[in-house]
């Protein structure tokens, strides 16, 4: 019998103790959310979706990038630390950089370091960026070969000290030209945080972490803004982002940004139970089966990939033809400087709403996407001008 | 005052009536900890390779929220196995002291569900080791003809190849054209001498005190974006490997005597 006592006062006091743990958490939690980052508040510890910052001293701050790899940075003067492999170390604020991805740019952009970018592995007519095409011209910044066969000799006369890269495979060979490389992509899309925070994560690189938690601060603003306007919309439309290719349907997953911010617009995202990586590949006949209902669809395409209308989309995949947004609903294509643009996340995001609302967002002009007519201008006129 | 206390924590601690509110409880927590886990793979996920302390002290602190639930996990873990330890070291004590009366043989066969549960225990204390002690090389990519070193050893890794089996059957259309079996072929040298050893998912490879483990690869598909050649590994010393094997076989004595009592020597005394 006393025994029996003992034992419940034990499950009693690890029921305390879970919901002691469950109420710290939630205060912690909340906590957390409202942190002031800046000066010496900034926390030892940041996660950032699949990357993390970990303070360690003042002279040394261990990063883990977006393929679960652990770097060390360093001031530019300290010697080189003994626990960790060469190729591991960063020396800090990095002053020459080599950058693969339009959001890594974007992302040097917010930190005002552009100036560090030495390659890229767009050609000049491709940037939209004035300061990019500047560099170029100036031979300041490289064009290094497409991200698939990057010219290796032209990267090492660059000099670069750091390379950020969304492909794995270039670390062996950047490992024997002792360069360090970041892997700025991850298995699982970009969340919502993570996209607005992942200026957090560079910042260590240049120093110039206020730059970032003001970045932060200017995106979070812009998503409050969201959040109240779009607060007591009655209508919320059904959303669907990707397309239809050859072969293959690619779509962003529930967990990527777009679906979260759809979601917080007070819109329905038409894949929000798709789980995965960014542009994630799924069955034309769940493509399908979502766009019988959806209202609007923004496609991967811009104009120069054959989505000027809705009846050049049709014709490109008369799969499709049939989905809500191409016969009742609207159609939106990136404009081609869109995919450069992540410095001006805060004006995307609200595009992105405004194009879902457009009834709060009176005399919005868009400037990262276009609303596809029905049919190409041209085409329109031409069959106007048939004899019926 | 001591002389009281002692049995009767060690009697509470192996009842077995906190079994089962231990069962309850941690069925209750893994409910919780499957709300916390979904979608927040990226929270979890380096607790494989950083180690258990240092995930508690970064990722698990500050996202008590959803960490919570693992803590008490490891706290519901270690009371069953002091528990299932207290419980059955009682019952072993029993049956020895009743020896005499039960013959060799019997007791033989009375003690391997006990030799079951110090099977569980040890097992239990093997991960515990691992999640303590593994030493990780994080995400080591290799392509073709590139090579990495061992730290603290003269092993030397090469990729040779990376012969994947693609699914070419027409019943899942999804599947057609994609990898499953990836293949990596790998030569190990030691200085001395060398061997090609084939690397897969699920197969790791043991060399020089390192087991490699195939973390992910490219291409996955014969169509779509042509990637790179390339298998990103995770390099790993772990001393809890020996601990959990050695469970792994007492459970299976245990569970052959157990067996083999109800089996063979029932049915031959009946």
């Amino acid at each position: 019998m006393q025994s029996n006592t003992t034992m419940y006062r034990l499950v009693g006091g690890l029921l305390t103790l879970i919901t002691l743990i469950t109420l710290y958490g939630c205060n912690s939690d909340s906590k957390s959310g409202t942190e002031k980052t800046t000066g010496e508040e900034r926390p030892a510890f940041l996660q950032i979706g699949e990357f993390a910052i970990n303070r360690i001293s003042p002279a040394r701050t261990e990063v883990r990038d977006g393929a679960g790899r652990t770097l060390v940075l360093i001031p530019r003067e300290s010697p080189m630390p003994t626990d960790c492999a060469p190729n591991q170390v960063v020396r800090v604020p990095v002053q020459r950089v080599v950058a693969y991805g339009d959001f890594d740019i974007a992302t040097l952009r917010a930190l005002g370091v552009q100036e560090t970018l030495v390659g890229v592995t767009r050609s000049k007519e491709h940037w939209y960026v004035p300061e990019i095409k500047r560099g170029m011209e100036a031979g300041r910044i490289v064009y290094l070969g497409d991200a698939s066969s990057i010219d290796f000799e032209r990267l090492k006369q660059q000099q670069p000290e750091l390379v950020l890269t969304w492909d794995p495979s270039v670390i062996p060979l950047l490992d024997d030209l002792h360069i360090a490389a970041v892997v700025t992509t991850t298995p699982q899309a970009m969340c919502l945080t993570t996209r607005m925070r992942f200026v957090q994560f560079l910042a260590p690189f240049f120093h110039k972490e206020q730059e970032a938690d003001a970045f932060f601060a200017r995106i979070d603003a812009s998503l409050r803004d969201i959040r109240a306007r779009t607060a007591g919309v009655a209508l919320q439309p059904k959303v669907m982002w990707g397309d239809v290719y050859e072969k293959r349907v690619m779509v962003e997953p529930g967990n990527a940004w777009v679906g979260e911010l759809v979601g917080l617009a007070q819109s329905d995202y038409q894949f929000e139970d798709v789980f995965g990586t960014s542009c994630i590949e799924i069955t034309v006949e769940r493509f399908l089966y979502s766009g019988q209902d959806a209202d609007i669809f923004f496609t991967y395409r811009t104009g120069s990939m054959g989505a000027t209308s809705k009846a050049a989309l049709a014709k490109l995949n008369p799969l499709i033809k049939d989905i809500g947004p191409l016969t009742r609903g609207r159609v939106y294509a990136p404009l081609p400087h869109y995919s450069q643009s992540g410095d001006k996340l805060d004006e995307i995001l609200t595009e992105i709403s405004a194009i879902l609302h457009p009834e709060v967002y009176p005399d919005y002009h868009l400037h990262y996407f276009v609303e596809l007519p029905d049919t190409d201008p041209i085409a329109a006129k031409e069959a106007s001008h048939d004899p019926i | 005052m001591m002389t009281r206390l002692l049995p009767m924590l060690w009697h509470t601690l192996g009842s077995i009536s906190l079994t089962v509110a231990l069962c309850l409880l941690l069925t209750a927590d893994l409910v919780w900890g499957y709300f916390c886990l979904n979608r927040r793979t990226s929270l979890f996920t380096p607790l494989n390779d950083m180690g258990l302390i240092a995930w508690m002290q970064t990722y698990g602190i500050n996202n008590l929220f959803f960490s919570a639930w693992f803590f008490l996990l490891l706290a519901l873990l270690a009371l069953l196995a002091v528990n299932t330890f207290a419980c059955t070291t009682s019952r072993v004590i029993q049956l020895l002291r009743a020896k005499r009366a039960s013959g060799l043989q019997r007791l033989v066969f009375k003690l391997a569900p006990h030799v079951m549960h110090y099977g569980l225990i040890v097992i239990l204390a093997g991960y515990l080791c691992s999640y303590l002690f593994t030493q990780v090389l994080t995400s080591s990519t290799l392509v073709p003809g590139s090579h990495l070193s061992l730290p603290g050893a003269r092993g030397q890794v090469s990729l040779l190849s990376f012969d994947s089996e693609y699914y070419l059957g027409q019943r899942l259309a999804f599947w057609k054209n994609e990898v499953i079996t990836p293949k990596a072929r790998l030569l190990l040298s030691d200085g001395a001498s060398q061997r090609e050893a084939i690397l897969s998912c699920n197969q790791p490879v043991r060399f020089q005190g390192y087991s490699f483990h195939l973390i992910d690869f490219a291409p996955k598909s014969l169509g779509g974006m042509k990637m790179k050649t390339r298998i990103d590994l995770h390099i790993r010393k772990d001393p809890g490997v020996g601990l959990y094997l050695a469970g792994m076989a007492l459970f299976t004595l245990g569970l052959f005597f157990y067996v083999y009592e109800w089996i063979v020597y029932r049915e031959a005394h009946k």
